[in-house]
């Protein structure tokens, strides 16, 4: 290390489009090298806008980024140089080998020939891609592309490295491996920083976390730190008969959402057992075909907070 | 496990410049590697082509008309490379989403802008080579071939290769783009003065023609392979050197904003 303070400090961001549309309005976060940190929230929460800040693709309205030493506001090209970036949508790579997108991506990124190769060649095995190592983009599966990216924009890593949804259309083992690498990169003092909206995933990955909704910060903390109001708590989750009204609910349900069939309910843990009888009670009546009783989740904070039912751990916008 | 060393400072200077020139390049030629050799077969063909149409269609050629056609065609392979194809690579780039991508790469932005700019040439220059020799070897033309046909030819693709990269990137909608891109062959083939002498047009067109960039790519191009058929070649070199100027201009601007 080279003794710098390498710490991305997002102040007071204020990001208008259009003049009215509000999408960062007065965020601050700071993110420390070696953090793996997700900022969640529902599709046009101002994730995307916040990160497109960071990396000097937008210029904000007001508010600053710096990490260390620079200005990442007033110098864009030190942003770019500084972080990393795989955007949501698909990587440009129709015509590249695997491989070479890779080797070309860390050669543009400054990195030295042999040292490119070499992390090209760990990438490719830690990711389990070593069969698609010579096709071309054009021919490989969505998730396959998709861990290609990954290994473009980390073979030769910036200070900041930002992730925009990276498990998209990756196989559940190929994502163990992903997450893997992530935490290598937290340990080789990158800060990470990961836009998701699944919230499930999240909870494993990061160490910490901001719940963004319509532009602004609503909580800020680890994961279990964040559940800590829900301490106490348990999630009651009744699927009803399709079709058939909301129940109605005993006084000691605190929340509420039902999507679909589905609907999710949050009680206290003395109720515990009154509650199974009330979800038995509406299966014995044909309202309800079966419940699930467990420990709140990220997910029960995060509808809690946001309000927004299509919180469902799903990977794709 | 190699060691994943995060950049402890900025890449500055020459070096880096060059470095990322070179690397850039080779990604647009990577990109492009699919459609790379039926691109410039495709150019040699029409090029080529629209040379030997001409004797099809007329069959005895005025010398005059054929040196016009034979020296208008390296003129129109040379800009429909930079005006047409690269403004409609950039417009999918916008469609497929790829583009923010490309775009926070940690290079130069006058380096990616000089790799567009080979890459165009590298296009464009086989196509124009060989529809000169074909007009060389049909027709019997009187071409004084001088070394001002360098900076013509150098001129003419930079220019049209700039002005498209600066509508391409400054339109945000890449429909739009890929319609007046169609506008512009049409522009291009039927009602520019590049073929034929501006004196065949409508007055108002000619004199329309005389600030847009198409004539003077011809003049300067044709001067540097005749002599005697070009009047006042200074000034088509003036203004096409105003619009490469204007459009290196709305590129730098357009290129140095953050939405």
């Amino acid at each position: 290390m080279d003794g710098q303070n390498w710490s991305l400090r997002v102040r007071d961001l204020v990001k208008v489009f259009n003049h009215k549309v509000r999408a960062n309005d007065g965020i601050s976060l700071t993110v420390e090298p070696g953090e793996v940190y997700g900022l969640l929230g529902p599709n046009g929460a101002g994730k995307s806008t916040l990160v497109k800040q960071v990396i000097g693709l937008l210029a904000p309205d007001s508010g600053t980024i710096t990490l260390g030493p620079h200005d990442l506001v007033a110098d864009p090209d030190a942003a770019r140089q500084l972080c990393s970036y795989l955007p949501q949508a698909q990587m440009p790579v129709a015509s590249f080998r695997a491989r070479e997108a890779i080797e070309i991506t860390g050669m543009i990124r400054g990195g030295d020939p042999e040292a490119v190769a070499r992390r090209r060649d760990e990438l490719i095995e830690a990711l389990d891609i070593g069969e698609w190592r010579n096709t071309l983009g054009a021919r490989l599966s969505g998730g396959t592309r998709r861990l290609v990216g990954f290994a473009m924009v980390t073979v030769c890593p910036g200070r900041v490295v930002v992730l925009d949804e990276p498990t998209n259309d990756v196989d559940p083992l190929r994502r163990r491996l992903l997450w893997q690498e992530v935490r290598r990169l937290g340990d080789a003092g990158v800060a990470v920083l990961l836009v998701t909206h699944n919230v499930m995933e999240a909870e494993r990955a990061v160490d910490r976390l901001a719940l963004i909704d319509r532009g602004k910060l609503l909580a800020e903390g680890t994961p279990s730190s964040l559940k800590a109001e829900d301490r106490g708590r348990l999630r009651l989750q009744v699927m009803l008969t399709p079709r058939s009204e909301t129940p109605e609910l005993p006084p000691f349900v605190q929340h509420h959402t039902r999507v679909g069939h589905n609907l999710m309910t949050v009680i206290p843990e003395a109720e515990a057992a009154p509650a199974i009888g009330w979800a038995q009670d509406l299966i014995g009546r044909g309202l309800a075909e079966e419940y699930a009783l467990g420990a709140t989740t990220l997910e029960d904070v995060y509808i809690r907070l946001t309000g927004d039912v299509e919180a469902g751990g799903g990977a794709s916008e | 496990m190699t060691a994943l060393a995060p950049p402890a400072e900025l890449r500055r200077g020459l070096e880096y410049w060059w470095r990322s020139y070179r690397m850039m390049l080779r990604w647009e030629m990577t990109s492009l590697r699919l459609v790379l050799p039926v691109t410039i077969m495709v150019q040699i063909l029409s090029g080529a082509g629209f040379v030997l149409a001409l004797g099809i269609f007329f069959g005895q050629v005025p010398p005059r008309a054929a040196l016009f056609v034979s020296t208008g065609v390296l003129v129109l392979t040379l800009v429909t490379i930079g005006l047409v194809l690269g403004p409609q690579l950039i417009a999918q780039q916008k469609a497929e989403q790829t583009y923010e991508f490309l775009w926070s790469l940690p290079v130069p932005r006058t380096t990616a802008a000089l790799a567009w700019v080979t890459t165009n040439f590298i296009l464009g220059l086989p196509g124009m080579a060989v529809a000169l020799v074909v007009a060389l070897l049909r027709y019997d033309l009187d071409l004084h071939v001088s070394p001002a046909i360098v900076p013509a030819v150098l001129l003419t693709l930079f220019t049209g290769t700039m002005i498209g990269y600066a509508m391409a990137h400054a339109l945000g909608n890449p429909m739009l783009i890929a319609a007046i891109t169609q506008l512009l062959i049409f522009m291009i083939l039927g009602f520019s003065p590049i073929n034929f002498p501006a004196e065949q047009l409508p007055d108002w067109l000619a004199a329309l023609h005389r600030w847009l960039p198409l004539a003077p790519m011809a003049d300067t191009v044709r001067a540097g392979l005749t002599v005697g058929v070009v009047e006042d070649v200074t000034r088509s070199y003036l203004v096409l050197g105003a619009w490469a100027a204007a459009s290196v201009g709305v590129t730098a601007a357009v290129l140095g904003r953050r939405g």
